[in-house]
């Protein structure tokens, strides 16, 4: 490897790869498909914060790309002395951190949002278990076990996480939702499906040996199949 | 950095070497020696040995994840073999080996001709290996080791949930390990702070030893915590005691508090002393002094404090108060601030140099490119709603990986590269150096963007097995990881190698101008016995 221009032609196709990944990675779901009003805010933020760091991402790298290629040791060209420059260093501290004050301003809006539980209009309760989820409808009186979550679209769903044993995460990525379920402690969430369908998830929380089959599936459905479907389930169908 | 006149000065152990009495040769000379030098090199090579394992973990769980559904290993031997492979890369590799070199290099850059305490220092090394041995034996053992990640978060850790030994092995492991550090961060500070050479003042101190103080400093602060929060799983496993039994009264969250309060900093202990070894290499390698030396120590010690303050970021899925999370995640995104300090200030140290791409330069360039992808993510799981979408998913995984596996480790090689001629006095094959980084950047990349990805698509981490959907994405991380395996079976050929038959290594192998040659390659490779003869003093 006796040319710089070889091996940083390399780093470049690395970096190229990276780039390439990172821009390709919204080819996941939630992001191309988000189902619930939260999810499509986490999308918007997440493209805000893409927007922002991009910029010192691309200079960083690129400055150094431009380094590794311009000033490769020739002889006769001794190198630079100078190592300081005061206006710089402000300049580099100041620049980001303008940019994280902005940035913040977004995150809590979201995360406001997300924490805000608007007025439910069906409370669920999910309690993990080693190695499958429980569902209660309290107001239905209606609790089963490993299988899966129905819920109506459009209604504002809030739901009580917890566990029974140790924790686990109840986690649905096109929900925009992941909450830990910890013994003796109960946490909301809410959610608010736009479209019916059946939505995957699973336990996002190391629980144990079976911890990679703790499945999570939610089948969102009309309101009126919702409302047979738990009259079937109250006569214990 | 130029030592000037010097002035005589008998060393307080130079009865040891000096005639009168004969210096050990052997085995002995290893197992009794509290020279820095040897404890230092004994440091590198056991945190190898433990990387060499952790490191085949890795590669036994990419092969099971290879593809979905496949039987290589049994869901509870993959969770034993995941929670060492994070265990031992953290606590018997990562932070050890920064020890080691630090050992090695810290008292000669100063000036000194030991640690401040050499019995105390050897008490930390040989605490190591009964910590190690003991986690690894626990694969052993009925029930096997401690399956629940190297966060160990309770209940599973109790003994209701976890009843064979392996967890109180990985808790005594982790204490033995934890005392080590201890004693190494009350050494390094007590050195630094005590035994420079004359003219040797704070801040002409070389930027490897800023951050080995900030990081011992960190140590000291953070490891007690973890030392006690260890003592409370063990009371619990042992008598019941219930500090994170919700039916007990306790509450497993309060594990997640203290865990982090000692784990976050962790990730700075892990790669501060390897931002100190890129700040020497990269002048070394571009014949011009590092830019902005006061702000860089200032960013090391900003990262520092800074770093006691985020431990929450790793809880925003645990249902912790809205104002808490709030401030976490404004903290975290604070740690770019002083991140990006010295992300600027090394390209402002190469810009305009006159660079060499030796391995070491190869590794510290590769280190900057994956660090930056490292803390832009970093900066993206600030933000609490994205954090909670990607938190526990691979997402994470990658994350870490860019800055623990592209930071600390492209920074540990590039200081072993370095510094190895000078320890070993041998040198090694230049070509197969380079092999070995090319692969590594190269398998590195390959195994971990990929990881991206799945944690975008939802994948969590830690589980034995994927849903089909997943699987593009671990067929290239798997592949990548066999690039990185072969990378690391060159490196270890051509370091054994170099050992046996290398060409002796001078002085200075690495012809450093006069501003970036700091005292360790003033001496000879490998350094006398109490590194001077005399006390050099600086002007």
């Amino acid at each position: 490897m006796k040319n710089g221009r070889a091996w940083a032609l390399l780093l470049m196709v690395g970096l190229g790869i990276a780039a390439a990944a990172l821009i390709a990675s919204p080819a996941g779901a939630w992001l191309l498909h988000p189902a619930t009003p939260v999810a499509r805010e986490v999308r918007t933020l997440f493209y805000k914060a893409v927007a922002v760091t991009a910029f010192f991402f691309i200079l960083a790298e690129g400055l150094l790309l431009i380094a590794v290629l311009r000033f490769r040791a020739k002889p006769g060209v001794p190198a630079a002395t100078w190592h300081e420059n005061f206006k710089l260093e402000i300049v580099w501290t100041a620049i980001p951190a303008i940019a994280m004050v902005i940035l913040s301003g977004p995150a809590f809006t979201t995360m406001k949002y997300m924490e805000t539980t608007p007025k439910s209009e069906l409370q669920i309760e999910v309690v993990g278990h080693q190695w499958f989820w429980e569902y209660r409808y309290p107001k239905y009186g209606v609790i089963f076990a490993n299988e899966a979550l129905v819920v109506p679209f459009g209604k504002i769903i809030s739901a009580n996480v917890t566990s029974i044993d140790v924790v686990h995460s109840w986690f649905v990525p096109d929900f925009g939702i992941k909450m830990d379920a910890n013994p003796g402690r109960i946490n909301h969430v809410w959610f608010q499906v736009d479209h019916p369908g059946t939505y995957k998830g699973q336990c996002a929380e190391l629980c144990g040996v079976l911890h990679g089959q703790m499945f999570i599936t939610v089948n969102v459905v009309t309101p009126e199949e919702f409302e047979r479907w738990i009259e079937q389930k109250k006569k214990g169908a | 950095m130029e030592a000037g006149t010097v002035v005589a000065r008998p060393g307080p152990y130079a009865e040891a070497v000096h005639p009168g009495t004969t210096p050990r040769t052997g085995i002995l000379k290893w197992l009794l020696t509290s020279d820095h030098k040897l404890i230092g090199t004994m440091y590198i090579w056991l945190a190898f040995f433990f990387f060499a394992i952790a490191g085949a973990f890795a590669m036994v769980m990419r092969t099971q994840l290879a593809a979905p559904g496949l039987h290589v290993l049994r869901p509870e031997v993959y969770n034993q073999i995941m929670s060492l492979h994070g265990t031992f890369m953290v606590f018997f590799f990562t932070i050890p080996i920064m020890a080691g070199i630090a050992n090695y290099v810290v008292p000669i850059q100063i000036g000194a001709r030991d640690m401040a305490f050499p019995r105390l220092n050897a008490v930390s090394f040989w605490l190591l290996v009964p910590a190690g041995s003991l986690m690894l034996a626990s694969l052993f053992l009925q029930g096997g080791a401690a399956a629940a990640g190297w966060t160990s978060y309770p209940p599973l850790t109790n003994r209701q949930y976890s009843p064979g030994p392996g967890v109180d092995l990985w808790i005594l492991g982790l204490h033995l390990a934890g005392a080590s550090s201890i004693l190494g961060g009350i050494n390094f500070v007590v050195t630094i702070l005590n035994l420079r050479a004359p003219g040797m003042k704070m801040f002409k101190m070389p930027m490897f030893c800023w951050t080995v103080l900030v990081t011992q400093t960190i140590i000291l602060i953070a490891t007690p915590i973890l030392a006690g929060a260890l003592t409370m799983a063990l009371t619990d496993r042992m008598f019941g005691t219930g500090f994170f039994q919700a039916v007990a009264g306790g509450d497993p969250v309060l594990w997640q508090h203290l865990f982090w309060f000692y784990s976050h900093p962790a990730v700075y202990i892990m790669v501060l002393p390897g931002m100190g070894m890129i700040s020497q290499i990269l002048p070394a390698f571009s014949g011009k002094h590092l830019f902005g030396y006061k702000g860089m120590v200032l960013a090391t010690a900003g990262i520092g404090f800074i770093g006691f303050l985020v431990w929450g970021h790793h809880m925003f899925a645990t249902g912790i108060d809205y104002r808490l999370r709030q401030f976490f995640s404004f903290a975290s995104m604070v740690i770019a601030v002083p991140t990006g300090i010295k992300i600027w200030s090394w390209l402002a140290t190469i810009w305009g140099g006159s660079l060499r791409f030796r391995t070491p330069m190869l590794f510290a360039l590769g280190f900057i490119a994956l660090f930056i992808i490292g803390g832009i993510t970093g900066i993206w799981l600030a933000l609490v709603p994205f954090d909670v979408q990607v938190h526990d998913t691979y997402f994470v995984v990658a994350h870490l990986h860019y800055v623990l596996f592209g930071g600390s480790l492209m920074a540990i090689m590039a200081g072993i590269y370095y510094w190895l001629p000078k320890i070993s006095g041998k040198l090694y094959n230049e070509f197969w150096g380079k092999v070995h980084f090319w692969l590594t950047f190269i398998g590195m990349n390959l195994t971990f963007m990929p990881m991206h990805m799945m944690g975008m698509l939802g994948m969590p981490r830690r589980i034995y097995t994927y849903r089909p959907e997943f699987a593009i994405w671990n067929h290239i991380a798997s592949a990548g990881a066999a690039v990185l395996g072969v990378g690391m079976t060159i490196f270890a050929l051509n370091m054994l190698l170099s050992l046996w038959r290398g060409r002796r290594a001078p002085a200075d192998p690495w012809n450093h101008s006069d501003e970036t040659r700091t005292l360790e390659w003033t001496v000879s490779s490998p350094p006398p016995a109490e590194n001077f003869h005399t006390i050099p003093v600086i002007r």
